[in-house]
């Protein structure tokens, strides 16, 4: 596999740029930006993790409490009922919380396969500005003759550097 | 790149120059501040060789003040808490004011950070950062103090649900249980929020790094973030939703803290009213603190292009409208005392008002309600040294408050005959004071390797305001 790295000066430059080589169908394309790209895919798997996980601790311990405080040691003081669910409440909410909040973050590692301390990419120069201020396009192919074509559409669209990476 | 004249890189473009003080109708990011300025003037800070000279002045005596707190802690570890004030009937002394004042503390930070994101406004990026690390340390100093509280601090562990072979259970349904939890969750939660939030950054820091070292220990800590399409769409999409949960989630702790009091039947503290007005009392002092951060962090960092006039404005005015609250809660705690039926109530109150500490009372009102309202005036908001002067006022008048809350209603309980007294003893007084050390000193470390700004959200920030520019 062979990159083909495009550095652009802005996030126009780079979208129109995604937009012709996408047409053109030369490769896997990948972005590196200083913040993330308006106007692309939106969806991600994680308000759904963080919700269920949320959901799961919720569930967990308040069961324990109700387990607990009913079940395995109940106390009766004055009569009040064992299964006093609304006392039970705060920590339900709380240990829902905490586990959301785990699983948002940890949730978004297991997302992005992190921590993933290198890669064929990093080789690349241009990459070390695209925490900055460049907006970086990078097309991933095995087929020599994909990344002539996408460095012919590449050059009519100006970026202010290019690098390859061979094999 | 990380020399001192690149971290005044700002200034060689300010038309002003040098110190730049906070005007009325400032933009949120002065003109003169783009993309690269401010990440180059970010990165340099954090990525200095040697520490600024007032960071030295700073540290040393708050690594002081946190020795005194070992030393307190190891005492109190080894003598036990007799050496406290703490007695019948005022069994609840400066450890429980402290744990509650900087809880309180903390929960500002989280509001600027969570609730003011959700709300989309545009002063929150510059402040976010600081406000997370404030809650950070102020978590921490609050997290101990419930534990040297336990007497037998070892045995902390029962709080926890496990099995165990006394074959018991804690009580799910005590407030106080509710609290351990709440706390747990608030430390863990702001923890990875706000690393979280700091990972694009740390990966701007190792690239910006220049020496192996710091190469390697920004780049653990970024775990290979890249900027990447799927890395900022799901970093986004947790972000928000984080944020979502923090902001329940701090109202949540700080009424819990006030449940802590409520749900006991003692004189004073049997109130409905508790848990809002410990939430009022906790953003006041949020408030409070994040300006007494601000205010020297812009100056000494040189962040003037980024800590306007604006910030300094809202900050104020949010000052202002929580002290406004906290006012109401003073007055309705007075209104039910007197239209309620309790005589026990109403001989406390007097106490307070006139009794031998009536002089922590007033002070309270003082400092919480009467001063803040400075801050209906604009000039005055953007007054660096009283502004300083109203937030530290205002934190003493926190802790004041708390400290009317836990001791003044123990010492005149429904029998006049178990009526007691309470003075905090130099043991007391050493830690509160050593816990203001572990405070400053992780907030020191921090400004010393974290970036204080968040990078990347001031990119957006500076590109949303570019294209309102453009269209205007």
């Amino acid at each position: 596999m062979s990159h083909l790295v495009a550095e652009f000066a802005s996030e126009t430059g780079l979208k129109d740029a995604l937009q012709r080589l996408r047409a053109a169908r030369v490769g896997e394309l990948r972005t590196y930006t200083p913040m993330a790209l308006s106007g692309e895919a939106e969806n991600s798997p994680l308000p759904l993790i963080i919700f269920v996980a949320g959901m799961i601790g919720f569930a967990a311990s308040f069961a324990m409490e109700v387990y607990a405080n009913a079940v395995s040691y109940p106390l009766d003081i004055g009569g009040r009922p064992e299964f006093s669910w609304p006392a039970f409440m705060p920590i339900a909410f709380e240990i829902g919380v905490l586990f959301a909040v785990l699983g948002g973050v940890l949730g978004y590692f297991v997302v992005n396969r992190m921590p993933r301390f290198y890669e064929r990419i990093d080789e690349c120069d241009l990459m070390r500005r695209a925490t900055r201020d460049r907006w970086i396009l990078s097309i991933r192919s095995g087929d020599q003759s994909k990344l002539a074509r996408a460095r012919e559409v590449l050059d009519l669209l100006h970026p202010t550097a290019i690098e390859e990476l061979l094999q | 790149m990380t020399d001192i004249a690149a971290s005044h890189v700002f200034h060689s473009e300010s038309p002003r120059g040098g110190s730049r003080a906070p005007l009325l109708g400032d933009p949120v990011v002065l003109p003169n501040a783009t993309n690269e300025s401010i990440t180059e003037h970010i990165c340099a800070i954090t990525l200095r060789e040697r520490a600024f000279f007032w960071w030295w002045i700073a540290i040393i005596p708050a690594t002081l003040l946190a020795g005194v707190l070992v030393v307190a802690i190891s005492w109190l570890f080894y003598a036990g808490v007799g050496i406290w004030g703490i007695d019948w009937p005022v069994a609840w002394g400066f450890a429980i004011v402290n744990y509650v004042w900087w809880i309180g503390i903390a929960s500002g930070g989280t509001f600027i950070s969570a609730l003011f994101y959700l709300v989309k406004v545009d002063w929150r990026t510059s402040t976010n950062r600081i406000a997370e690390t404030m809650t950070l340390f102020a978590a921490a100093a609050a997290g101990i103090f419930p534990i040297l509280h336990l007497g037998r601090p070892w045995l902390f562990y029962w709080l926890f649900p496990y099995p165990d072979t006394m074959t018991i259970w804690p009580q799910f349904r005590s407030p106080l249980l509710w609290d351990f939890f709440a706390l747990l969750t608030y430390v863990v939660s702001s923890i990875l929020f706000w690393y979280l939030g700091l990972i694009p950054d740390l990966a701007t820091v190792r690239d910006r790094a220049t020496t192996r070292g710091k190469q390697i220990l920004y780049g653990a800590m970024a775990m290979g973030f890249r900027g990447s399409d799927a890395q900022w769409r799901h970093y986004h999409a947790a972000y928000g939703v984080l944020a979502a949960i923090m902001a329940p989630l701090v109202v949540s702790v700080h009424s819990i803290v006030g449940l802590d009091f409520a749900g006991a039947a003692t004189v004073g503290w049997h109130s409905t009213q508790f848990p809002p007005l410990f939430v009022f009392g906790a953003l006041l002092s949020g408030f409070a603190m994040v300006l007494l951060l601000i205010v020297p962090l812009r100056h000494f960092l040189h962040l003037e292009d980024v800590i306007t006039g604006r910030h300094f404005d809202v900050l104020c005015r949010m000052m202002l409208l929580s002290s406004l609250c906290l006012a109401y809660a003073y007055m309705m705690d007075a209104f039910t005392t007197f239209y309620g039926p309790d005589q026990a109530d109403k001989t406390m109150f007097i106490d307070k008002l006139i009794g031998s500490y009536s002089l922590v009372y007033w002070t309270t009102i003082f400092f919480n309600v009467v001063l803040p309202q400075l801050m209906w005036f604009p000039r005055l908001r953007l007054n660096q040294p009283l502004v300083l002067l109203i937030s530290a006022c205002v934190i003493v008048g926190m802790w004041c408050e708390r400290y009317t809350i836990v001791i003044m209603a123990l010492r005149r309980t429904h029998l006049p005959s178990a009526w007691g007294d309470y003075h905090g003893t130099i043991w007391d007084w050493a830690t509160l004071i050593g816990s203001s050390g572990l405070f400053l000193t992780g907030i020191l470390l921090t400004v010393r390797i974290m970036p204080m700004i968040s990078m990347f959200e001031m990119r957006a920030l500076v590109k949303s305001r570019w294209r309102e520019g453009e269209r205007s």
